[in-house]
């Protein structure tokens, strides 16, 4: 045995480290700071919860919330129990939103960066001054069309106020497009409907009325489109309020969270969801299947299909598709919901209208559990949704900047630099625009590429209004109002637009005289004013506008929705082509499929903690990126859970762990959107890799499923954090 | 074999050592925290609760919510500044407070008593039922410091909710009254 000695300096140090954890840990010695209001807003009484309504704006659907607010400080965000969309249920996303306002990483004034863009080094500039070098930009522009301006999901008021000052100016509308509405293929759905109705609008799923629902790829439970109401209405469609049980069927590569949910799951070849409606169809018309009537009128559409060719081009076998045309058939309710991963195929767009086209066979255009249009909100202003602008328009501007056509870019609440893959040259043209400003309240990618940085408030802090596409079933405004005042020294977009238009004289401040963005949208409000069909009515503007801000917007008390009338040619035969992905598929084996995940959606959730660390809920993975295997793929290739691997495709390469799942097909690879960043604050930089990387390049639309990968074991292991594993390893289990 | 005996031995009185030392400084930690409760703390302003009594300033005056809400309310340096833009100018403590004034800035009061966050307390039905401020926060009119006189733990809570009417008994003594 040998001694230990202690000596008098380690005593010294063990028991001065008691001393400190014990008095550190004790609770009775905390002092804790009460700050007073310096002068109490009227509302507040301390300690006791005011709430206001207001929209969420962590994604495109639009819901309305409630927000508790004690002693000026929202502290809890919920759904509003009267708001016909969401009716008081909110998602993840939506109770996150108060890391969007708590930031640590916002900016707390206007900025420039004296080092050059990309120097990361900014400098505060005051308000006034920042707006003098706005207005001279402005006034020493070449050409009205030498200013642009690029948008992502903005409150409808500063849509509305920009394009008018664009328009005043003689420049180019803005270009709105942001990574989410691309993935959930918003454009190409609205272009599906006015090639089939002659609508440029959202068609609507009447989900909770239907009988049964055929799903192609429309992840309708997470992220496509409108989740919570489209969740709502699910549960109504399986609790029998419709005199039964309703029937999911879901066609997608990938078992998502909407796929778990349905009764059947058929993990499709990607590209072949189309030929599968295509050939049911067929059967269809051809077996006068359903109670319908006569499938006479159709059977040119089919004219071109056989059902032989059908299933063999998409393994499906035709029993099987006589099977499903039978489910489809057998009920009187049924809807076919062509989801936003079939615009990112090759062959998407033919896809969508076989899809389509089976609602129109079965005669499901204005029906229960059908499709439908959204009615107009009945006043002008509010008439139409803001345009979703395609990957074409995007692709011009882009053209425009290479050219140096661009003199002043403006950018709101959208990253184009982290959205678009590198391939779109995105970056590179923004480097040849002299004068590039960013709005958005945190350093992410693009505002890292401003000379000058104004952020605006977020959205708990911010006025607006947003028109809800697709709507509920009836016309819906969202009213936004601040819920707190401004936290940092940030400034309205939309006030900088009215201050800068009243400062350039002339045309444009006639065109734009509002004193601020409360006077434009109380006005706006007015016109809704006296329409018979609202919840609320008031004899004064100033009365309306008040009962506006009360219920959170305004809407129509009962339903109202538009039966679609079919504008396109029936004779006109349709035909769905065999998908081309990029990538010889002998030497890249496997599909890629990039999806985005419930939580940090296409990467603007990255930077709130919650959502970082609420775990996906197929994987149970959090805090970084990931690559889905089949068990079966992964034991071929000698994989496990954590180990990475090199995925590699004609257009980059990414290095993340792996995740076996089985709810995948074997020749899929499977990597969720949202991470990669390199900015966009600490809880978002430097956290796994952006699947955006690999994806090869298009034109006309960005076809993000496809592409082809190889997957190259690195021979190291990562561990991913995951609240559980789905093999048990690492856990004890009864046995 | 000596030497490593009487090395054994020396190592277990140091151990003796360590031990009566690591006790002292947890007794002494206890006994100061302990005492540090009770303490006042040193706030930003030496503001007298005595002075203000003594002019006849009334305690829902300034902490103007217990009536209404749950907690009775630190003033607004409005509400102070109301007053002091007047009376007592010439103070160096009144000063302070028009500093925080003309910066727009709240003052940062440190909290004299607090309650754990497990427990619900709401000054309001307090208040109501006829109890004085005074009940539960001492003399404080007295004070020219405000200190916690009280120890607020839950038998002190309940030797008072015992002594209510029988019928009012059974759900004032109730866990879930206090811990919601």
């Amino acid at each position: 045995m040998t001694a230990k000695r202690i000596s008098r300096r380690n005593f010294l140090k063990v028991t001065a480290g008691a001393g400190a954890a014990v008095v550190g840990l004790s609770p009775t010695a905390r002092r804790v700071a009460l700050e007073p209001f310096v002068r109490p807003p009227e509302s507040e009484l301390p300690g006791r919860a005011t709430w206001f309504a207001s929209t969420c704006r962590q994604c495109p659907a639009g819901c309305g919330i409630i927000v508790r607010v004690i002693n000026g400080r929202p502290r809890k965000i919920e759904g509003n129990p009267t708001h016909p969309l969401n009716r008081g249920k909110l998602c993840a996303r939506g109770q996150a939103g108060l890391q969007v306002l708590y930031n640590p990483d916002r900016l707390r004034n206007a900025v420039r960066q004296n080092g050059g863009r990309g120097s990361r080094v900014f400098e505060p500039i005051a308000w006034n001054e920042a707006l003098d070098q706005l207005i001279s930009k402005f006034e020493s522009l070449s050409g009205p069309g030498a200013v642009s301006f690029m948008g992502g999901l903005m409150p409808d008021h500063l849509y509305a106020l920009v394009s008018r000052l664009l328009e005043t100016l003689g420049g180019a509308p803005p270009v709105l497009f942001d990574l989410h509405t691309a993935l959930e293929g918003r454009a190409a759905s609205v272009d599906l409907a006015a090639r089939w109705f002659g609508a440029h609008r959202l068609p609507i799923y009447d989900i909770a009325r239907a009988q049964v629902i055929f799903s192609f790829g429309a992840n309708f439970l997470e992220t496509w489109m409108s989740p919570v109401a489209q969740s709502r209405d699910y549960g109504d469609m399986r609790q029998g309020r419709i005199g039964g049980r309703g029937f999911l069927m879901q066609f997608e590569p990938r078992l998502s969270a909407t796929a778990a949910s349905a009764d059947e799951w058929m993990p499709v070849e990607p590209g072949s969801e189309g030929l599968i409606a295509l050939g049911i169809g067929r059967i269809i018309v051809e077996e006068n299947l359903g109670r319908a009537g006569s499938h006479r009128e159709h059977s040119l559409m089919y004219r071109n299909v056989g059902v032989g060719d059908v299933a063999e081009a998409s393994g499906v076998p035709a029993e099987e598709l006589l099977r499903l045309a039978r489910i489809f058939t057998d009920v009187d309710r049924s809807v076919a919901i062509p989801g936003g991963y079939l615009g990112s195929l090759p062959n998407g767009r033919a896809a969508s209208d076989a899809v389509m086209a089976l609602n129109v066979i079965m005669h499901r255009l204005g029906r229960e559990g059908g499709v439908f249009l959204p009615q107009e909100v009945p006043a002008e202003p509010f008439s139409l949704p803001v345009p979703v602008s395609t990957f074409s328009e995007v692709e011009n501007l882009i053209e425009r900047m290479q050219a140096g056509e661009v003199e002043l870019m403006l950018i709101h609440s959208s990253n184009p630099v982290y959205d678009l893959p590198g391939w779109s040259g995105f970056q590179e043209a923004l480097a040849k625009v002299p004068t590039v400003v960013s709005f958005s309240p945190f350093v992410d990618e693009t505002a890292v590429q401003a000379d000058l940085t104004l952020p605006d408030h977020t959205y708990l802090e911010g006025w607006g209004y947003q028109v809800v596409s697709p709507g509920a079933d009836r016309p819906v405004v969202s009213g936004q109002q601040p819920v707190t005042n401004p936290l940092y020294d940030t400034q309205s977009t939309a006030d900088v637009i009215l201050a800068l238009a009243d400062r350039l004289g002339g045309d444009v401040a006639a065109a734009l005289p509002w004193r601020d963005e409360a006077a434009f949208l109380e006005e706006k409000a007015a016109q809704l004013s006296g329409s018979s069909i609202g919840i609320f009515n008031a004899r004064t503007q100033a009365g309306f506008w008040s009962r506006w801000r009360q219920n959170g917007g305004w809407w129509s008390e009962n339903p109202i929705r538009q039966e679609p009338e079919i504008s396109r040619d029936l004779a006109q035969p349709l035909e769905v082509p065999l998908p081309e992905f990029d990538g010889d598929p002998g030497e890249f084996p496997f599909h890629l499929m990039p999806y985005e995940t419930i939580l940090l959606s296409d990467g603007r959730g990255a930077n709130q903690p919650w959502l970082q660390e609420t775990a996906d809920p197929m994987t149970t993975a959090r805090w970084g990126t990931w690559v889905e295997l089949n068990p079966e793929t992964a034991a071929r290739l000698g994989l496990a859970n954590n180990d990475l691997v090199r995925v590699i495709s004609t257009a980059g390469q990414l290095t993340a762990p792996v995740v076996v799942f089985p709810g995948i097909r074997p020749d899929v690879v499977a990597i969720p959107t949202g991470q990669g960043h390199q900015d966009y604050g600490r809880y978002a930089q430097e956290r796994g890799a952006n699947v955006m990387d690999l994806i090869a390049p298009s034109t006309g639309s960005v076809h993000w499923g496809s592409t082809r990968v190889l997957l190259e074991p690195v021979g190291r292991k990562a561990k991913l954090a995951r609240l559980e594993s789905l093999d048990g390893e690492g856990r004890e289990s009864l046995r | 074999m000596t030497d490593e005996r009487s090395g054994s031995r020396f190592l277990r009185f140091w151990w003796l050592l360590v031990i009566i030392g690591v006790l002292i400084v947890v007794a002494g930690a206890i006994f100061i925290s302990q005492r540090a409760a009770l303490a006042a703390p040193r706030q930003p302003v030496d503001f007298s609760h005595n002075l203000h009594d003594e002019a006849g300033v009334q305690c829902l005056f300034c902490h103007s919510n217990p009536l209404r809400s749950d907690v009775a309310g630190i003033p607004s340096v409005q509400r102070c500044v109301g007053c002091h833009q007047v009376i007592a100018t010439d103070r160096s403590e009144v000063q302070t407070v028009l500093g925080y004034w003309e910066r727009q800035e709240p003052i940062p009061w440190l909290r004299v008593v607090e309650m754990p966050d497990y427990v619900f307390f709401s000054h309001q039905p307090h208040v109501l039922a006829g109890v004085s401020c005074e009940t539960c926060h001492g003399e404080v009119g007295q004070m020219s410091v405000a200190l916690p006189t009280v120890r607020m733990d839950m038998g002190w809570c309940l030797s008072c909710h015992y002594k209510q009417p029988e019928e009012k008994i059974a759900r004032l003594a109730d866990c879930m009254a206090c811990h919601k």
